[in-house]
């Protein structure tokens, strides 16, 4: 009845959580691609399934170049800026310019939600306000040029793809401009 | 190489030059995260463009043209958008799967619409992420002043449709 209480019991059941957070994409996409896979063979052979994997390998070998560039990129860029001294011309009384230097932040910043997130609580903390938040993060997810330059346009073209961003570009401004007006009450995480 | 990679591996050597200039430590960690970055996403890789190429397959060639095709207008962006924020998983799953989708007859609107929603509602990413760190008030702050934006996307693309045509894929 006391295993619970014990330090070496929970050491063991304390990182299932995290491992899980860190790998739950892999495993869905990887149980789907099994799925999927094994329902190719089913219906249309072995040769099919096969064809399918081939076809995969030159695509990553298209976005290899792209992927390559953009993680250099990435992780030069985290050496040189500190996203932290921009918090302070995100206030809330900020007014449009906060919002557009949030777009603009967030569409430079580099890397998926594990480098994203953490940002904006270290934005929050600066005294961005929840406006120029949503904003930083639409902003990252619509326009991040790594998204966009190593994944969208080598994949989709440059015409769908510079498109999508033209259209998408102005949009964090008009999502933080909303925020701003919504009456539901949220204070920073301490 | 594409234009769009030649100009992708100028910016980043530019980068890495400024780097330089505050010394080769910081070049060094550069390269140490850049490797660290890519051996976590090759996983995802091998698992993910099996699965777009298998589903590509697996889909029936006019099976998208019903629901997200050229003519399904309005309520196809719509379908779009919220099919967007369902999509399990980061750009390595989505634009694979955009181009499965548009290989089975999805319509240029309803994949911008796609996206766009993708970017803005990404389920996983708010259970896994955001809802976490910020709290569900913050979600819904975000979430209804996202709401309109896919909607919003898909129809201005519609509109410049009419004028200039947009193209999707690359062969």
């Amino acid at each position: 009845m006391r295993r619970v209480a014990d330090p070496r019991h929970r050491a063991q059941v304390a990182p299932v959580l995290p491992f899980l957070r860190r790998h739950a994409s892999l495993m869905v996409i990887g149980a789907i691609s099994v799925a999927s896979g094994a329902a190719l063979w089913r219906r249309d052979g072995a040769d099919a399934a096969l064809h399918a994997l081939v076809h995969a390998w030159d695509l990553f070998l298209f976005i290899l170049p792209s992927l390559l560039a953009g993680l250099l990129l990435a992780a030069a860029l985290r050496q040189l800026m500190a996203p932290g001294a921009l918090a302070r011309w995100m206030g809330a009384d900020s007014g449009w310019t906060g919002l557009l230097v949030a777009t603009l932040a967030g569409a430079l910043t580099p890397g998926g939600p594990m480098a994203a997130f953490p940002l904006v609580l270290v934005l929050a903390g600066a005294g961005a306000d929840r406006g120029a938040l949503i904003a930083y993060i639409m902003s990252w997810t619509l326009n991040g040029f790594q998204r966009v330059l190593v994944y969208e346009l080598p994949l989709l073209g440059p015409s769908f793809a510079i498109t999508r961003l033209l259209i998408t570009l102005p949009m964090p401004l008009l999502a933080g401009w909303i925020a701003r007006r919504l009456p539901i009450a949220w204070e920073p995480p301490k | 190489m594409t234009p769009g990679q030649i100009f992708l591996w100028a910016v980043a050597l530019i980068a890495l030059g400024f780097c330089l200039r505050r010394g080769p430590a910081t070049v060094h960690r550069a390269g140490v995260e850049s490797a660290k970055s890519l051996l976590k996403i090759l996983p995802l890789f091998a698992v993910a463009l099996p699965m777009a190429a298998f589903l590509a397959e697996l889909i029936p060639a006019d099976a998208a043209v019903r629901w997200i095709g050229p003519d399904s207008g309005f309520m196809g962006i719509v379908i779009g958008s919220v099919a967007g924020g369902l999509m399990p998983g980061g750009p390595f799953v989505t634009f694979p799967l955009v181009l499965a989708f548009a290989k089975a007859g999805a319509g240029v609107p309803q994949m911008v619409a796609l996206v766009a929603g993708w970017c803005i509602f990404a389920l996983h990413r708010i259970i896994t992420w955001e809802y976490p760190m910020l709290g569900w008030r913050f979600v819904a702050i975000r979430m209804i002043a996202g709401l309109p934006l896919p909607i919003l996307a898909g129809l201005l693309s519609e509109l410049i449709a009419e004028f200039i045509p947009i193209t999707l894929g690359t062969r």
